[in-house]
């Protein structure tokens, strides 16, 4: 690891200060847990020459629940924090699902769902210093042409990464909203956007970064909205049991009405650059029954316009496998 | 246990804090020194004071507990805690192993609070106040405490390099509930890889130290 | 007392491993005498070692399969902290390196973080090369040459292909096949390398992670420049080896040059990612078979092609047909060079690809004609033990339960979670070998210690070292100090192949005897009988016809005030045996909506004549089944072709078996009336991933020919059934 300095605010806006006032602006990096950043510096993916690190920021921390049902998370909130909430675990089983499914024990107990969220692709190409691509503000996607097991099927191009939260399909099936606090005072200073719109396709938007977040700006909070009467099940495949990031997921959300779907939330990860919604899908599942039928429908609709590369065919079926499995789930479920 | 800082004051003593000038950029500004230590509820009370801002500019002293003394030892900004334990602690404290400095393969794996996390993903400057136990803090090869005594009773060790991170881990897991069962367990360990393949062993041990635990505490 | 003096005392009394009644430690379970320094972080391994003005060394490796680097080390060696900053370039042709990952600089510095940027500093500009990174690359019209005779070698065959091809003619059922296998690492939990105690002078101590602590002295006495016979070895505790640490390796050559360099102590352990791209593999493999039976379930041919993928190194395969027994059969070996590190031994070498082939083959004979797999294997051995072990393996799987005897269901019956067992065999001649010497001495304040320049890898060598003295002489197996990892204390064999054991516990049963016979020949008068009289037991020496004629031990060792007992003991043949069997059955839960495996059992019976210690030799069985199950379901070192760039030589990305991937295990030590010692480290390596193959063909049809087993393949060949 490269030496940097480190400053330890201990109040947003103190954060946000400092952010303003280390120039430049290229070389900060906001580090809240560090499980993945420490990981990016060590294999000099990044080489910031200055660290602001959360670790201090207090107000950052904790979850808040609201009288109305509502759920606050602060932003440094660690992993384990939130899995081992008892509300969250009673009334939000489909984020505490995905949280559980993160990584290890030790980096749930460190690493944050701010991190989470902003954590940096997995890609192998990425992730090898000696490969100049789209991601490290080179001009290519090695994965299109190379080894794509592990890459995008859906909202690819130029680049094929897959983002690799599990915790964010999540909390785009539970309706749940990012708050940002940038620089300068007063409204224009926040932001509030629901999650799914933090997350940015390569084509769309700077093919080096996965979200919205400008510099000097960070997450605050995420904001879970009251869920009772929605049923949720977070469900992935993995190579590795024991520690590995997901194949394929699904964050599958459902109210029903008797033995009928009322609405639904289908959020894809493993499969998409970005926790991928399928909204085609959640409105042919409204008013529906969960029979084979309807698991099919819902699997195909999801999966249209799937364009895998070499090696990633096999998502296909595999995510279609996991919808028709997380929808058999949830109607099971009284 | 979860980790509150309320509860831990930081023993700042022997770090530059310095005092950081809005807008003159990060090379303004004098060392004060030794600041005397703020608690981190009243730190909370003033948020906007700039003069509580921790700057780790260059080589400091992070003191904090370890295996229940009190330790200052020096580093840099970049230092984890594996290479604190290693390197700098005296005498080194080498049962903390350093299997892939990379979070993942738990190797390196301690307390710190009484939860399990990786040293080599923990920078030495987030442990001012803390408390960090390790492998050596467990249990001596006189006095071997009960999931030690169990991972040798049960054979679960062979090369004996991953075996402490499982320790660390599995005492994590028992502290929390002795009662725990083969899943919990494994999802406890789920973040340790063992080579020689000692995982059967690893859960009968815990099983049966989890039972001792349960006996002590009735 | 001289060794001649035992040897008199010795009589005619033959060398036995003594009656199993009377055994206090040998074929019992012993938990390890260096468990209460492993479990608490004593145990000091290489990395660990620590000396006063000790530099640290890191390598810089070269990111790709074959380049010329032009180096520029001044940036390095001007960093304040950096003392030593070096090329290696004696392994390079013309300045070319020969394969992805080779060491191509090395640096020593005060701190390990200085290291890392004293690497980081090195100036490097790389010509490319062509080159060969896969076997396509390599096999390729106009492809690279890895070596000055090409890249692919067809070695000599065995067999006569014209009647294996009329045999073939006349069978029932014929099935073709390719079967290929990934490079595997062996990931040691420790990385290589060694701390080279070196401060000029014409002496030094090499500190290594090792399996040969005598392999060591030779090569790094050359590398230091030192008259061979002036380097010690020391190797209290090593983390791991599986094959890949027999020789001293680059990482600790580059340790020596970098001392030598400094004139101080260097520490030089790998990076993780180094550790997987120089130290060595298991080859990766290419293999083509055709096998036929006749419907009376008759193996009668076998037609096998093979290609071993072992970078610039020709890896192995130990042949078919393997175990099974056909009526003909022909097997063309070979190898294609890659420019990739040398495969070098790895847990029962060459095995585990072999198993995967032939058992997938014998698999899919079986089910081509409808035959039960288990009955079908038995037919076509011609041990007795592998029947016995296989019923075993199949009783304790619930074969006889299973409704898929006769193969899987057909897809539209086939349910979403199907379960399948499959099976597989193993073979291992192993044995023991002279060479080890043992020193034992009992000394006159009654310390015993037992000691050889042998090495524990975590198979517990050094228990049995304690252990069988213990017993020889009527001690309490704490009473016994075991010392090993030491060159000074002569010679002894590389631990490989499961060697170890059956060379080295006959010499500590052989030094123990000799010791016993030696102190009860000085005990004799004083006790005032003859000396084939006395026993030890219990802590005591007695006379077999009168127990009063008795001294405890402390008291009989302080009749030794003129000295102490010290007398050696070598390898003898009789204690040892080779040639072990084994059987393994697989239960595993295909989900077929996800093509997601889950091993729900594995059992494993395995023959090792004598086992030591039978609890270390159950914890050696269920290692090697876990890592066959890795190997099997995930393991996959991945080299993208065209960059010439390795893609998962992480923790991250090479995924080596966790906890979770693992579920129960029984681990059998088969009924086995060789009352001789025999290694068991290789053998439950090899058919585990081949018994979960066969699985999940039983389970639901999916036949993957490729290894590792992964959900993409398994939905794969579930799409291709319909």
């Amino acid at each position: 690891m490269k030496q940097f300095r480190m400053s330890y605010p201990t109040s947003v806006e103190q954060t946000l200060r400092v952010l303003a006032a280390t120039p430049p602006a290229g070389d900060v990096r906001v580090i809240a847990g560090g499980q993945d950043l420490l990981g990016e510096m060590k294999d000099h993916l990044a080489e910031p020459d200055h660290l602001v690190n959360l670790a201090r920021v207090e107000a950052l921390r904790g979850l808040r629940w609201a009288a109305s049902g509502e759920l606050e998370i602060g932003a440094m909130t660690t992993l384990a924090a939130i899995a081992g909430d008892a509300g969250v675990r009673a009334s939000l089983p489909l984020l505490a699902e995905a949280v559980e499914s993160v990584a290890t024990p030790q980096i749930r107990q460190q690493g944050t769902i701010g991190g989470n969220l902003c954590q940096r692709p997995r890609c192998w190409y990425y992730r090898h210093e000696k490969a100049p691509c789209f991601k490290k503000g080179g001009s290519e996607c090695f994965a299109f042409t190379g080894m794509s097991k592990y890459n995008a099927i859906l909202g690819g191009g130029p680049s094929y990464i897959v983002h690799p939260s599990d915790v964010a399909p999540a909390l785009v099936a539970s309706d749940a909203t990012l708050t940002l606090r940038g620089p300068g005072d007063g409204a224009a200073a926040v932001r509030t956007l629901p999650v799914q719109e933090f997350f940015t396709l390569p084509f769309e938007a700077d093919v080096t970064k996965e979200n919205v977040l400008r510099p000097g700006e960070i997450v605050t909070a995420i904001g879970v909205p009251d869920r009772r009467g929605w049923r949720g099940t977070y469900l992935e495949v993995r190579e590795r049991q024991s520690f590995d990031f997901a194949l394929a997921a699904v964050a599958l959300a459902l109210r029903m009405e008797g033995e009928r779907i009322a609405a639904a939330r289908l959020v894809l990860g493993g499969v998409a650059p970005v926790p991928w919604r399928c909204a085609a899908a959640e409105a042919l599942l409204a008013g529906r029954r969960v029979d084979d039928e309807t698991c099919r429908l819902a699997g195909e609709e999801a999966l249209r316009g799937a364009a895998p590369l070499d090696h990633n065919a096999y998502k296909v079926p595999m995510t279609k496998g996991l919808i028709t499995k997380a929808l058999r789930q949830l109607a099971r479920l009284e | 246990m979860s980790r509150s800082p309320d509860s831990k004051p930081p023993r700042g003593a022997g770090v530059t804090r310095r005092t950081f000038l809005v807008g003159a950029g990060v090379a303004a500004g004098g060392a004060l020194g030794a600041a005397p230590a703020t608690g981190l509820a009243s730190t909370r009370a003033k948020q906007a004071a700039e003069d509580d801002l921790l700057r780790l500019d260059g080589p400091f002293v992070v003191s904090f507990r370890l295996n229940g003394k009190e330790v200052r030892l020096p580093a840099e900004p970049r230092t984890t805690l594996l290479s604190l334990l290693r390197h700098a602690a005296d005498p080194p404290l080498t049962g903390t192993k350093e299997g892939c400095d990379r979070g993942s393969c738990g190797a390196c794996t301690v307390l710190l609070d009484g939860q399990p996390v990786y040293a080599c993903l923990t920078l030495a400057g987030n442990l001012f106040g803390c408390e960090v136990t390790t492998v050596e803090g467990l249990g001596t090869p006189e006095e071997l405490s009960t999931v030690q005594e169990a991972f040798w009773k049960h054979d679960a060790l062979m090369c004996g390099f991953c075996t402490p991170g499982f320790v660390v881990a599995v005492t994590a897991c028992l502290n929390e509930n002795p009662a725990a069962g083969a899943e919990e367990i494994r999802s406890a360990c789920a973040g340790n890889i063992c080579r020689c393949g000692t995982y059967p062993q690893i859960v009968a041990a815990a099983l049966a130290a989890g039972a001792r635990m349960q006996e002590g505490r009735r | 007392m001289s060794e001649r003096a035992s040897e008199r005392a010795r009589g005619a009394e033959a060398l036995t491993w003594g009656d199993p009644a009377a055994r206090t430690f040998a074929g019992q379970d012993s938990p390890r005498v260096d468990g209460p320094l492993k479990v608490t972080g004593r145990a000091r391994y290489t990395h660990d070692v620590r000396l006063p003005g000790m530099l640290y060394g890191a390598i810089l490796p070269c990111p790709y399969p074959k380049a010329r680097p032009a180096l520029d080390l001044a940036p390095a060696r001007a960093l304040a902290g950096v003392v030593a900053a070096i090329e290696l370039d004696e392994s390079r042709d013309g300045g070319w390196t020969t394969y992805l990952g080779q060491p191509i600089a090395a640096v020593a510095a005060k701190t390990p973080e200085l290291a890392a940027d004293a690497i980081r500093a090195i100036g490097v500009e790389y010509e490319l090369g062509d080159w060969c990174a896969d076997r396509a690359q390599a096999l390729a019209e106009g492809a690279e040459p890895v070596s000055s005779s090409g890249n692919a070698f067809v070695e000599d065959a065995q067999g006569d292909r014209a009647a294996v091809e009329a045999a073939l003619a006349a069978c029932d059922a014929v099935v073709e096949a390719t079967y290929t296998m990934p490079v595997q690492v062996h990931a040691c939990m420790e990385t290589h390398g060694a701390v080279v105690d070196y401060r000029g002078g014409d002496e030094a101590i090499v500190y290594a992670s090792t399996q040969g602590t005598n392999s060591v002295p030779g090569p790094a006495a050359r590398a230091l420049g030192l008259a061979a016979g002036k380097v010690t070895a020391i190797v209290e505790h090593m983390g791991g080896g599986f094959g890949s640490k027999l020789r001293f390796g680059v990482a600790g050559l580059a340790a020596c040059r970098l001392a030598r360099e400094a004139g101080a102590p260097v520490h030089l352990m790998l990076d993780r990612s180094d550790e997987f791209l120089c130290t060595g593999n298991r080859s990766g493999s290419h293999q083509v078979l055709k096998g036929g039976a006749t419907a009376d379930g008759k193996l009668q041919a076998l037609l096998s092609t093979v290609q071993n993928l072992g970078g610039i190194g020709r890896g192995s395969h130990p042949g078919h047909p393997f175990i099974y027994e056909p009526a003909v059969s022909f097997h063309q070996p070979g190898y294609v060079l890659t420019h990739t590190d040398a495969a070098v031994p790895m847990r029962a070498p060459g095995h585990p690809q072999a198993s995967f082939a032939i058992e997938s083959m014998m698999d899919e004979l079986a089910n081509a004609l409808r035959l039960d797999p288990l009955e079908f294997r038995k037919q076509n051995v011609s041990s007795e033990v592998y029947r016995r072990q296989l019923d075993r393996a199949a009783r304790e799987i619930g074969w006889a339960e299973h409704p898929n005897r006769r193969g899987p269901p057909a897809p539209s019956v086939r349910p979403e979670k199907a379960v399948g067992i499959g099976f597989g065999l193993a073979r291992w001649g192993g044995g023991g070998r002279p060479g080890a010497r043992v020193t034992v001495r009992i000394a006159s304040d009654g310390s015993v210690t037992a000691s050889a320049g042998s090495q524990d890898l975590g198979t517990g060598t050094r228990t049995y070292l304690a252990g069988i003295v213990a017993e020889e002489l009527g001690l309490p197996l704490a009473a016994v100090e075991a010392r090993l990892g030491d060159s000074r204390y002569g010679p002894a064999g590389a631990s490989g192949g499961s060697t170890t054991t059956p060379s080295l516990a006959p010499a500590v049963k052989d030094a123990a005897r000799r010791a016993r016979d030696a102190f009860f020949a000085h005990l004799a008068p004083i006790l005032g009988t003859r000396a084939e009289r006395l026993r030890a037991r219990d802590g005591a020496i007695l006379a077999a016809e009168d127990g009063a004629k008795r001294l405890g031990w402390r008291e009989a060792c302080a009749t030794l005030a003129a000295g102490e007992i010290a007398v050696t003991g070598e390898f003898q043949a009789e204690l040892a045996d080779s040639g072990t069997h084994g059987a393994q059955a697989a239960k595993v839960e295909v989900d077929t909506l996800t093509g997601e495996v889950r091993v729900l059992k594995m059992v494993a019976v395995q023959d090792c004549g004598l086992a030591v210690n039978t609890l270390a030799a159950r914890s050696q069985i269920q290692g090697g089944m876990i890592g066959a199950l890795s190997y099997g379901l995930l393991e996959e070192r991945v080299i993208d072709p065209w960059l010439g760039l390795a893609m998962n030589a992480s923790f991250v990305d090479y995924k080596v078996a966790g906890i979770k991937d693992v579920a129960e295990l029984v681990a059998i030590l088969d009924d086995d009336p060789r009352e001789r010692v025999i290694g068991i480290g290789e053998p439950p390596a090899i058919p585990g991933h081949a018994a979960i193959a066969n699985a999940i063909f039983n389970a639901c049809g999916a036949r993957v020919r490729d290894l590792p087993l992964t959900p993409d393949k398994v939905l794969t060949a579930l799409a291709a059934l319909g």
